[in-house]
């Protein structure tokens, strides 16, 4: 489950010691932006992040019920952390003082970068678009007769059997195209590793970005250009991991060729590479953890 | 996240700069293309012949020239056994490390079937039922409790030593579907076949069906009582006796 945290950036970025990505960072404007979120940043007191200690698996502890001391199980892989974005203008009313914080999978999210994976998925959906309607007629389906053109022998020229051959102009066409499916199968689990790939080479560029809803309550084309714009998010592609893309987004966007929106089921590996940037909303990165995140399950308990 | 301190030397991932993996790709050998590309003129078939002729070379598939073909050089050797049974074997040594690492539990109400060891991964296919041996004795450790189709008696000897319980069930096409995928609402079949009626009823082989097994059991249905009462009605059945 994608957890999001509520904590101050800096607070948490001091904590864990690693320089925090901010969230898309396209223009200048945008990164001001960021700066200004990080100065106003409310503090919170340290004692309510806590890392707990890593017990080996097969070292059996004595717990003490009574002793205040969380147990929990802990991935020993560091997770991705991403400050979340937001469509709508920051007001009063949703606490821009408070900035939130994604703990993403680091198996969906930080996968090593495979281009020639992200090729072969490319390739693939790129074939499977192709209409595939050349079409040529052979010398059999070439209108005429089988007639001899001129009898074998006597009259010092080449021999020739009917006017159809691929040899005369006229003729029909020797292994020329015609209409087939240039569609080719892929294996499944190469396209989720392309998935990986592309939702992990956004990461690392700096081009994916989180919001907590992508809700666009205007649906006015001019509305939402101005707040891309001021944002500096264009040609971004929105993905929603709801059933269908919000209304006032989808109308906003339809006449907009730098931007699109789309469900996180119908997202292909060549959108995730086409589009320069993507921003999801929280249900769109549970959605993709759910399906592509690779975790060794275990036994269920015994009664 | 944190800077690459090695950047990949073709930047950003774009459409443009794409490629397949190194040597996932090869040109095609193209025929007949000029002298220069190695291929022209006869296109590798030398000079006349049957061989060098367009259409089928060969005057029919596996013929060798005249000699005699491997086809007919080696007699036909025996039958196929249609009924033969194919166990997916797991020995002990496989299932105590799946127990180290969390994937296997067991206890005497959940014993260890095909399906638990089909979804841990310990078996990658269950054929016509799983087969315990007891390769790697030495290492068991927990005492576990399993009813496999078959089991060898080693196997059986050393997870009862440490006071686990092994008992053989009949499994057949069907009934090992619904082990696996998880379906309870149909009876799983008695043994029909005089061979497995009498393994099963076997207390060496600790089949389900044996007055032992009936009576050591956890989870026996009264179905099993009955089945073992019929199944064995013959040992005390005599022909009529022969007036002299």
């Amino acid at each position: 489950m994608l957890s999001v945290l509520r904590r101050a950036l800096a607070e948490v970025s001091l904590l864990l010691g690693i320089p925090l990505p901010g969230c898309l960072t396209p223009f200048a404007q945008t990164s001001q932006l960021q700066r200004r979120q990080l100065a106003t940043a409310a503090v919170e007191p340290a004692s309510q992040i806590s890392t707990p200690a890593i017990i080996p698996y097969n070292k059996s502890i004595d717990l003490d019920p009574d002793a205040n001391m969380p147990v929990q199980a802990v991935s020993v892989v560091q997770p991705v952390y991403l400050a979340l974005s937001s469509l709508l203008p920051p007001t009063s009313r949703r606490g821009s003082t408070e900035d939130q914080i994604a703990v993403l999978d680091p198996s969906v999210f930080r996968t090593p970068i495979r281009r020639d994976i992200l090729h072969l998925c490319v390739v693939h959906h790129l074939d499977s678009l192709r209409q595939g309607t050349a079409s040529t007629k052979t010398r059999a389906e070439v209108r005429g007769s089988g007639k001899k053109i001129r009898p074998q022998k006597g009259s010092g020229r080449a021999r020739m059997g009917d006017g159809q051959s691929p040899i005369l102009r006229g003729g029909g066409i020797a292994f020329g195209p015609k209409p087939r499916d240039f569609s080719t199968k892929l294996p499944r689990k190469v396209i989720l590793m392309g998935f990986r790939v592309g939702l992990s080479a956004k990461v690392k560029e700096r081009s994916l970005g989180i919001v907590e809803s992508l809700d666009w309550p205007g649906t006015k084309t001019r509305e939402l250009e101005a707040r891309i714009k001021e944002l500096g998010w264009m040609k971004t592609l929105f993905i929603t991991g709801q059933e269908k893309v919000p209304v006032g987004l989808e109308r906003s966007v339809r006449n907009m060729e730098k931007l699109d929106a789309i469900t996180a089921a119908d997202v292909k590996v060549y959108d995730l590479v086409r589009w320069p940037r993507l921003v999801l909303d929280i249900a769109a990165a549970d959605y993709f953890e759910r399906t592509l995140s690779r975790k060794v399950p275990l036994a269920p308990d015994v009664i | 996240m944190f800077p690459s301190l090695v950047r990949s030397a073709a930047g950003k991932v774009h459409l443009l700069n794409l490629s397949p993996a190194e040597g996932s790709r090869h040109t095609q050998k193209r025929l007949g293309r000029g002298r220069r590309s190695n291929h022209g003129k006869t296109s590798g078939r030398g000079q006349k012949g049957q061989k060098s002729r367009s259409g089928n070379s060969n005057p029919r598939p596996q013929f060798e020239g005249g000699q005699t073909t491997i086809a007919k050089l080696f007699p036909k050797k025996g039958f196929t056994n249609q009924h033969e049974k194919v166990y997916a074997p797991v020995n002990l040594d496989r299932i105590q490390h799946w127990i180290d690492t969390g994937r296997l539990a067991s206890s005497p109400t959940q014993p260890i079937t095909a399906r638990e060891l089909l979804l841990s991964g310990c078996v990658h296919n269950v054929h016509d039922g799983i087969k315990l041996l007891g390769d790697g004795a030495e290492h068991l450790k927990t005492p576990i409790h399993i009813t496999p189709s078959r089991a060898s008696k080693s196997a059986i000897r050393a997870v009862e030593k440490l006071g686990g319980s092994v008992f053989c069930r009949y499994y057949n096409p069907l009934a090992l579907r619904d082990c696996v995928k998880g379906r309870t609402d149909r009876l799983d079949a008695a043994p029909t076949r005089r061979t497995d009626i009498e393994w099963y009823t076997n207390w060496k082989n600790r089949g389900y069906l044996s007055e032992n097994a009936i009576a050591n059991m956890p989870l026996v249905t009264e179905r099993w009582k009955a089945l073992s009462g019929q199944l064995q009605a013959f040992r005390g059945q005599e022909f009529d006796k022969p007036r002299k």
